[in-house]
């Protein structure tokens, strides 16, 4: 175990959660499970995250973080995973079931099709997505990464600051407790293609501007 | 009909200027702000007019028995002056509508209700108001919005929103420019989005530790204050709340003659609707008495009343309490009501001018000032050719 990771993970797990938690939590209102269920979707949340921060280590150990730093290409990388994520999170919050607009829900039946099929992917690419931002302690934690002498050094020194971070997660479930309120998983899920809109828009500008945001 | 109160049991002019006799002394101190009355003769004017004009509303609330038929007048009367007296009040002081980095970092942006949210949880956590304003000492400090905020929803519950918010004037004021509504059929899932949008600001403002609703959403910068355009985020932003407040308190209330920035937008309506709970007002309908012509329902401003609530003899949580379904019933089947008092032998009227009395002194005081810095204004243009 890497306790240098962990105890970084840890220090800055208000910081991810916060980062997290407006999609997190609208997703699993609008679901309107159970505890019980809600942590199988945090997990699959978590997982989501869990590969981000894989692939970043990977990333952090083959490619030098000063060079990831400079290179053009981090930004739109990311604003083009935004705007995959948006899409699926505007598709859940506006037109997935509870559609508003039938003509705009049955255009869109290629998505139903896929999360009908693959329910895990909104929460693995939401958990992905939020996983991807850029917060200092995700920057220290890339740093500290870089600095390893193996990949699997690298891949743990993630693993165990992901480890950190998601302690925290252990609460969000318990918003299954309001399961029994319907109104609540329509707001939840309103709530979630909201949060689409600004991913939609935080992705765009990732591209075209590499401007700060969120 | 001359009103919900049949012309026989309507109280004569003696009465009711002797039940606006309060309100007149009290609207006469509050106009004054416990000063002297104004020596100069545009002070003069503008306070006489606005004291009449308040009190004349009062008058006809009490005579005729009808509240929104009155109080819709002096609620867009109040935005519209607001609006006026706002711009005017921010081109004296700084030339320009825009606020400046300088200035927010002075803490000089004015502290509105609609703030009031997204600002508890951060206040919660971290001991610090997530707002470039002040705390006190100004007229729009954190601490007076929210020593305001906490009365008025005591007294008013979500009656805030027709009695106090001086924006809802607007979205009011454009729904009633038609006679009848282009758009009949709105469909009610969307009366959730105001909550969608609550739990995404409250969210969003703990995680980034800013107004996200003030900087991203709020409409009524529109016609109030915005940032400086100086980044191509700014811009963003700009085009988004111009775009909301041409379609949500403009467009849509034209087209459907509902208010739907407060009905189908609004945070701060939607966090409001829970001080409906603990109001002892409430809007009552007597199942028995209604000859479901749903007259009500069409004209609901704020989607509160449908036949569900009506069987179950009351208004939504969302109910404003702007009378409007109770002037419409002519079969006097919707009524003001107290929680816990009898329905059945209750008394209508009695519960009505209970709950009138406070919401028109809020109404009275918050556009009593705008009105007559509105009314000053256009009487110095009128005179001198300048607002200044």
């Amino acid at each position: 175990m890497k306790l240098d990771g962990f105890i970084l993970g840890l220090s800055n797990g208000v910081a991810c959660i916060a980062t997290c938690a407006p999609v997190l939590i609208p997703y699993l209102l609008g679901e309107g499970k159970g505890i019980v269920r809600n942590y199988w979707v945090t997990g699959q949340f978590l997982f989501g995250r869990l590969f981000g921060y894989l692939l970043f280590a990977v990333l952090a150990w083959t490619v030098s973080s000063a060079i990831l730093q400079e290179t053009g290409l981090r930004n739109p990388i990311i604003g083009i995973a935004y705007i995959l994520f948006s899409g699926l999170l505007i598709f859940y919050g506006f037109f997935n079931k509870t559609n508003v607009s039938c003509k705009a829900a049955c255009n869109s039946n290629k998505y139903k099709r896929l999360l009908a099929l693959w329910p895990a992917l909104l929460p693995v690419a939401a958990g992905f997505a939020t996983g991807l931002s850029f917060c200092p302690p995700f920057l220290l934690a890339f740093t500290g990464a870089a600095e390893q002498t193996s990949l699997l050094a690298a891949m743990l020194f993630f693993f165990s600051f992901f480890l950190g971070t998601s302690l925290l997660f252990v609460l969000a479930p318990f918003v299954g407790m309001f399961k029994r309120f319907q109104v609540l998983q329509i707001v939840g899920k309103m709530a979630a293609g909201l949060m689409g809109l600004y991913y939609l828009y935080s992705g765009v500008i990732l591209i075209i501007g590499g401007l700060k945001i969120i | 009909m001359a009103g919900i109160i049949p012309a026989s049991q309507q109280p004569g002019i003696l009465k009711t200027l002797l039940l606006c006799l309060p309100m007149i002394f009290i609207t006469q101190m509050m106009l004054s702000a416990g000063k002297p009355l104004p020596t100069e003769p545009a002070g003069i004017v503008s306070f006489a007019v606005t004291f009449i004009f308040v009190n004349s509303i009062f008058f006809l609330m009490i005579r005729t028995g009808k509240t929104d038929r009155w109080r819709s007048i002096l609620f867009v009367t109040y935005s519209v002056c607001f609006v006026l007296s706002f711009i005017t009040n921010l081109f004296e002081v700084r030339g320009s509508m825009a606020i400046s980095q300088a200035n927010m970092i002075e803490g000089l942006t004015p502290f509105c209700h609609m703030v009031i949210p997204v600002t508890l949880i951060p206040a919660a956590l971290t001991r610090t108001i997530i707002f470039p304003g002040t705390i006190i000492g100004t007229w729009a400090s954190i601490a007076t919005m929210f020593v305001l905020w906490i009365g008025s929803s005591l007294a008013l519950g979500r009656g805030f929103c027709s009695w106090f918010c001086f924006f809802g004037g607007m979205d009011e004021g454009f729904s009633r420019l038609f006679k009848k509504a282009r758009i009949k059929k709105v469909n009610p899932r969307w009366t959730y989005l105001p909550y969608a949008v609550l739990l995404l600001i409250v969210l969003a403002s703990a995680v980034t530790l800013a107004p996200f609703y003030c900087e991203w959403l709020c409409p009524f910068k529109t016609v109030t204050e915005f940032a400086e355009i100086t980044s191509l985020k700014i811009f963003i932003q700009t085009i988004i709340f111009v775009s909301l407040f041409i379609a949500l308190v403009m467009v849509l209330p034209a087209l459907t003659r509902r208010r739907t920035q407060c009905s189908l937008f609004c945070p701060f309506g939607a966090f409001q609707s829970l001080t409906n709970k603990i109001n002892v007002f409430e809007i009552r309908v007597e199942p028995d008495k209604c000859i479901q012509c749903k007259k009500c329902i069409a004209t609901c401003p704020s989607f509160s009343i449908n036949e569900e609530t009506i069987a179950k003899g009351k208004t939504a949580m969302t109910c404003m309490k702007c009378g409007k379904c109770v002037d419409a019933c002519k079969q006097q089947a919707i009524f003001y009501h107290i929680k816990g008092a009898p329905l059945a032998h209750g008394k209508p009227e009695i519960y009505r001018r209970l709950f009138i009395y406070p919401a028109f002194l809020f109404l009275a005081t918050m556009s009593g000032g705008y009105v007559q810095d509105a009314i000053l204004k256009i009487i110095k243009l009128i005179a001198t050719g300048s607002i200044f």
